[in-house]
């Protein structure tokens, strides 16, 4: 653990907090707000995003005053691979169907780590497609298509 | 005897062919969650949530609880095996359990942590059973200026006693009620923070922010972290604990079951919290402290009944007030709720079968994982043998199907996709994200409580103090803040959590 001269957690937190608030603040700048007594659908929305605000801007201030604890480095190998899989999933599995796109969804998420080994990864993801067919759509009636269309 | 009358009629509901099918499905998938460490029971409840629409409310209710408890028995099989807590709640059990392996008396601390988690499950089942009644009394007299207050006692309580900064938990509950607002207002039928997309008009579904936030952004750090080498080199022999090691490790089962009890029933409790306390007590109890972290047996005795005593009393505000302690608890209020019970103060009184019929299968599923845990040990054994890089790819995929399954849309992974991304950002500036799910789920029926609280006070603040309950409930809430201000309470509690961290 290294330490660093500002508290980045805080800073990027808070920066988060600003962002959302911010956005939300935009979003609903048309919703009627109304009054306490007779409340309108944009009251609610502005009362937390404002209290959001103020958090974020808290921890900015406190991220930027004080030291903390280094963020360890990013690796991207297990973010991409992870939210790699999910997304060919999205994207295949109503056109492909279940069988095709779970094979591809589990080989792509195992690039996540260095230990996979092909020889062993490709049956374990044709078994677990099988298994997955046979549950979700045979035993639970998941209306999904198991082959391309 | 209304007491007696109730568990009888839970424990038919209980005992009926179907529920019991259930309830044995529920702590099975649980044990197994327990014993892998990397997947614990908050995404797993999450993942099987779409599949509880076929069944019966009760039916569902009993399988999911029992996924939670039932982690609670596994967990500490990895613990005293292979030095890896299964779950957070066995972390203590590691310990003291794996000495006692390495003594080559793994047989022995198998035995009392599943007696001792019996044990506690058996006498929790009665204190939830006996608190209910009376807090559902209560709950009969709850409008909308109660039911407000008490919410936000419930969520206040839940981030302070949590783990983490005060301050960015309660920024995170902020974040949830946002998230909460998404959607179509009921009042009004405005579009709010939907930009046009059809599937947000009923707001966000929170099984797949669950699933991201919990499950596939803890799968995305775990993987950065360097691989454990798990090492299982302790056979297991003799199962049964001999008389002496019995009378060593009841007293610790009962303080433990005691313990547990008491702070899972809090908001923010659960089975995290109790076994800590429990490990301390005991060894500050001890004629002999240095023999903890050695091998002794009330270390195992103590947390293992503590833990599983306080995952089951962690149900009891959700039964009685509709109320969630912790994460695991706002997930069971979103099945409720697709099952299309409004969960809440009136839920004991319309849903009596629903009640009574979870609490008495606590008991049987508890007797089920006795049975279930001590001969069927080897079972549980040869399952950690099945390595990480293979596990996590099959979590990545069910999540991906589950998460498909509860409305057939595509919308819902790509959320889930977004939400990995946003938790695994959370793990890494140190935020804790289960306040941000008591949020999500809390967060309609808080707006929809405050805003009937003002339509009838025409908008006067003054009346959640007038009336008596609230003005109880929002003082607890007062002190509770205050209480967080002092330094005494605040180093205590740093050190409290920094010991369970």
């Amino acid at each position: 653990m290294t330490r660093s001269r500002i508290d980045w957690q805080d800073l990027l937190f808070g920066l988060f907090l600003v962002a959302v608030a911010a956005a939300t603040l935009v979003a609903t700048r048309n919703l009627t707000v109304g009054s306490t007594a007779d409340m309108g659908p944009g009251y609610m929305p502005r009362v937390v995003s404002l209290a959001l605000l103020a958090f974020g801007l808290f921890f900015c201030g406190r991220g930027i005053r004080r030291a903390g604890m280094a963020i360890e480095p990013v690796q991207l190998r297990p973010l991409l691979a992870i939210l790699g899989g999910v997304a060919i999933f999205a994207l295949t599995a109503e056109r492909l169907g279940l069988a095709i796109a779970s094979v591809i969804t589990v080989l792509l998420a195992s690039f996540a780590t260095r230990e996979g080994r092909l020889y062993e990864t490709v049956p374990f993801a044709l078994l677990l497609s099988a298994a997955a067919v046979l549950l979700f759509v045979k035993v639970l009636a998941l209306p999904v298509p198991v082959w391309p269309r | 005897m209304e007491l007696f009358d109730n568990l009888l009629m839970g424990l038919s509901t209980a005992l009926e062919l179907n529920n019991l099918g259930l309830c044995l499905i529920g702590v099975l998938i649980g044990t197994a969650i327990g014993v892998l460490p990397g997947i614990g029971p908050i995404p797993t409840v999450a993942l099987l949530l779409p599949f509880t629409f076929g069944l019966s409310p009760p039916g569902a209710m009993i399988m999911l609880a029992g996924i939670f408890y039932g982690a609670q028995y596994g967990g500490s099989t990895t613990a005293i095996l292979v030095n890896v807590p299964g779950e957070t709640s066995s972390v203590v059990t590691c310990i003291d359990g794996h000495e006692m392996a390495k003594q080559g008396k793994a047989g022995t601390a198998l035995a009392i942590a599943a007696l001792a988690s019996f044990f506690a499950g058996t006498l929790a089942t009665v204190v939830i059973a006996l608190l209910s009644v009376p807090l559902s009394v209560l709950a009969l007299k709850f409008t909308a200026v109660e039911y407000f207050s008490l919410l936000v006692l419930g969520l206040i309580a839940a981030v302070v006693l949590a783990h983490g900064s005060v301050a960015k938990s309660l920024a995170m509950v902020l974040l949830g009620l946002l998230l909460g607002l998404v959607g179509i207002d009921v009042s009004s039928g405005a579009a709010r923070m939907t930009f046009g997309v059809a599937e947000l008009s009923d707001g966000l579904d929170f099984v797949p922010v669950a699933m991201g936030l919990f499950g596939l952004g803890e799968i995305i750090a775990n993987l950065e972290r360097p691989a454990e080498r798990r090492v299982l080199s302790q056979s297991v022999r003799s199962l049964i604990p001999s008389r002496a090691d019995l009378r060593a490790a009841f007293p610790a089962m009962v303080r433990g079951t005691a313990l547990g009890s008491v702070l899972g029933v809090l908001p923010g409790g659960g089975a995290a919290l109790p076994p800590f306390s429990s490990y301390a007590l005991e060894k500050k109890l001890a004629k002999d402290p240095s023999r903890f972290g050695k091998g002794a047996i009330e270390g195992v005795a103590g947390p293992e009944a503590a833990n599983n005593a306080g995952a089951q009393t962690s149900f009891i505000p959700l039964l009685t007030l509709g109320i969630p302690a912790n994460a695991l608890m706002a997930l069971m209020i979103g099945a409720l709720m697709m099952q299309g019970i409004q969960p809440g103060p009136q839920i004991m009184t319309e849903q009596p079968k629903l009640v009574w019929g979870v609490i008495a299968s606590m008991w049987v599923g508890n007797l089920m994982l006795l049975v279930i845990n001590l001969p069927l040990i080897g079972l549980w054994v040869s399952m950690l043998k099945i390595p990480y890089r293979l596990l996590f790819p099959a979590i990545v995929l069910f999540c991906c199907i589950g998460t498909y399954g509860i409305a057939n849309s595509l919308f819902n992974v790509w959320l889930m996709l977004g939400c990995a991304g946003i938790g695994y950002f959370f793990i890494k500036v140190g935020v804790e994200p289960a306040p941000l799910l008591l949020g999500l789920v809390l967060g309609p029926q808080l707006e929809e409580n405050f805003r009937r609280a003002m339509l009838l006070s025409e908008g006067d603040f003054s009346v959640f103090l007038t009336r008596p309950i609230s003005a109880v409930l929002l003082g607890i809430v007062a002190l509770l803040l205050l209480a967080l201000l002092s330094p005494t309470i605040l180093r205590n509690r740093k050190a409290a959590l920094a010991e369970a961290s």
